[in-house]
């Protein structure tokens, strides 16, 4: 038993002597190079303070930069509003309309929107409009290009016949590759089967 | 004068007797190579075939590219729907070098494990050059039916295996398969979209045009050098024609309006058109060189989709004018007009088969899109696919035995390929975007 202590002591005894000598080894290396890093840590901290200083400069030229354009930008955007509301409600005046499932003709319900959106334009002659068809997801792509273009037509006929220039609109059709909705279902598709008239003032 | 005739025609007698037996004995030749067996028919079974790992012949190869060449023309064959290649561990023969002849095949060995054909061959890589040696033999019938060298640079062994394959389905069913041939099809990602371009194999996918635009309706010329299709690249749906070989890209059609991309006639010296320039949407046909303008159709209704039939006689189109969108025929200038699908209420995207004869569309039923075909006279209807997905936009591939078609669900979008039977379905290419408008190319070199 008290030999069995004894050795362990030993054992203890050199495995602390052999930290001992590792760290001191550490040591010797860590001064050596000491003074080299000192000019090196110099040299750093010269050269971070130019560049915070760079870094400073370029921000506030940024920040005065970006002011300056969040300013014209938010005056270019009132004059619009200010223009649009001088005009009439605003695009917000003028309306989508809808259609049945493989169908172009103009339902009784979009009369009325066509009728307001007409009114719209003819206050607004500086107005260009395109109208835009649209379909559901469901058919075939390029049939249903053919419809949306129908329906476009359609609409721009209905307009033409309430007095809006011929000249002032053009069609166009997205087919079923522009969904409102994105749904699977017959609400969403009822939304989709539209004609939606892209307003420009000038 | 008229003796002297009769006199020379005396003298030619057994010359003519000669030449006329010869000629009769060649078209006996070739009326009996031409007797296929019918891969369409309803009790066609699959051609059983036995592919032998070909035989290294340089020592220092070992037998790694031989085997693989074995399977590559295995992949192939059984691509076309038409074969059943068993499985090597079945084999009885043991692998011999040299020549295999008819004498030194036991026929026996080999229809005992069911194959009806067998393919041997000697493969030899020396030099960057790929050099294969095939015999294809009928079993049943014990006898040679071709034995061809084939020789290519290394790198193109994959060349090699789609060969070999293509002349053994040529010499079982009189048509070389469409081994050569790229699908061109719509790749959507939100709103954006762009072609892509895959081998038949399913392999060497690539994006053929960078628009980021909506896109649609790509149509390859009867060459392959051109794919026009329609972009909104621009802002407005239009016509533009892309050169394969250089990758220059031209506008073909910019009307105001609808400018909407059908089919190239088979001599590739037109394109037919949908145009809603005069207020409503037409079918014309556009001369590629000139761009001259002849309008076909005029009617109050929407006429799109047109194909042209293989002998450029006759157009296939889409109308409402009968209330709903079916598949209507007209000549080619545009007259005689007459509806061929009197099933379901909407029927759209007709395509005719390069053998003629057929037109495969698709049709909704059942509250899904499916894949039909039908013949020319309106009669004998062929629902190809079922299910929960919508199966559209067929196209047909140059040996008009297989289509290739998208098939999608809210979730998945697959371009597929099937055989003009509806069997044998393949997937090309998958993802969870949106893939459509398949659409098989000609023949390529």
């Amino acid at each position: 038993m008290k030999r069995n202590f004894t050795w362990v002591g030993i054992i203890i005894a050199l495995v602390f002597a052999l930290s001992m000598f590792g760290c001191a080894e550490k040591k010797a290396l860590v001064q050596e190079g000491a003074s080299q890093d000192q000019q090196i840590a110099a040299d750093k901290a010269a050269k971070d303070k130019a560049a915070r200083e760079e870094a400073d400069r370029l921000a506030r030229e940024r920040a005065a930069r970006e002011a300056a354009d969040r300013l014209a930008r938010e005056k270019a955007a009132k004059e619009q509003t200010a223009k649009v509301e001088a005009a009439g409600a605003g695009e917000d005046a003028v309306k989508d309309i809808y259609f049945d499932f493989d169908k172009s003709n103009i339902r009784p319900d979009a009369r009325e929107v066509l009728k307001a959106n007409a009114d719209y334009f003819l206050k607004n002659s500086s107005a260009s409009i395109v109208v835009e068809g649209h379909c559901d997801e469901r058919g075939t792509a390029e049939y249903n290009m053919a419809l949306g273009q129908r329906r476009a037509q359609e609409a721009k006929k209905y307009l033409v016949n309430l007095g809006v220039k011929d000249s002032k609109m053009k069609t166009i059709s997205y087919g079923k590759e522009r969904p409102v909705d994105n749904g699977h279902d017959e609400k969403a598709w009822a939304k989709n089967r539209r004609a939606h008239f892209a307003v420009t003032i000038k | 004068m008229k003796g002297k005739y009769l006199l020379m025609k005396r003298k030619y007698i057994p010359a003519v007797l000669i030449i006329a037996f010869c000629l009769l004995v060649s078209l006996a030749g070739n009326v009996r190579a031409k007797v296929y067996i019918d891969v369409d028919s309803p009790t066609f079974q699959l051609f059983p075939i036995a592919v032998c790992d070909f035989v290294a012949v340089d020592s220092e190869m070992g037998q790694a590219p031989g085997s693989s060449l074995a399977e590559e023309i295995s992949r192939y064959l059984m691509m076309t729907g038409y074969f059943n290649s068993l499985n090597k561990k079945s084999f009885l023969d043991e692998q011999k070098e040299g020549e295999p002849s008819l004498a030194n095949i036991t026929f026996s060995d080999w229809s005992v494990i069911g194959a009806d054909y067998l393919l041997k061959g000697n493969l030899l890589i020396k030099n960057g050059k790929a050099v294969a040696e095939c015999w294809f033999f009928d079993v049943v019938h014990a006898e040679l039916l071709f034995s061809k060298k084939y020789n290519v640079p290394d790198k193109e062994q994959k060349n090699l295996a789609k060969s070999i394959a293509s002349d053994i389905l040529f010499a079982l069913t009189g048509d070389q398969g469409d081994f050569n041939t790229r699908i061109a099809f719509v790749a959507k990602k939100g709103t954006k979209a762009d072609i892509y371009i895959v081998n038949y194999d399913g392999l060497e996918l690539k994006v053929l045009t960078k628009h980021q635009s909506i896109i649609v309706s790509p149509r390859w010329s009867p060459d392959g050098r051109f794919l026009a299709f329609t972009s909104f690249k621009d802002g407005n749906p239009e016509v533009y024609i892309k050169d394969m070989k250089n990758g220059g890209e031209r506008k073909a059609a910019s009307f105001e309006g609808l400018n909407l991309c059908g089919y190239w006639s088979p001599d590739g010296q037109k394109i037919l058109l949908t145009l809603s320039k005069d207020g409503n949407e037409e079918i014309y046909i556009l001369e590629v060189e000139t761009l001259k303008l002849k309008r076909l159709t005029s009617s109050y209704s929407i006429d799109v989709s047109p194909a042209w039939s293989p002998d450029g006689k006759k157009i296939v189109f889409v109308s409402n004018r009968g209330g709903s969108p079916q598949i209507y025929l007209m000549e080619a200038d545009g007259g005689n007009i007459k509806r061929i699908t009197f099933e379901g209420n909407y029927n759209t995207t007709p395509s005719w088969s390069p053998r003629g004869g057929r037109i495969a569309y698709e049709g909704l039923i059942n509250g899904n899109f499916q894949i039909f075909t039908i013949d020319e006279e309106g009669n004998n209807l062929l629902q190809l696919t079922f299910g929960e997905a919508d199966n559209e936009s067929p196209s047909w591939s140059p040996s008009g035995r297989q289509i290739v078609y998208s098939s999608r669900t809210n979730l998945k979008s697959k371009i597929c390929i099937m055989n003009a039977n509806g069997l044998n379905v393949r997937v090309l290419n998958e993802n969870n975007g949106n893939l459509t408008m398949p659409m098989w190319s000609p023949r390529l070199k």
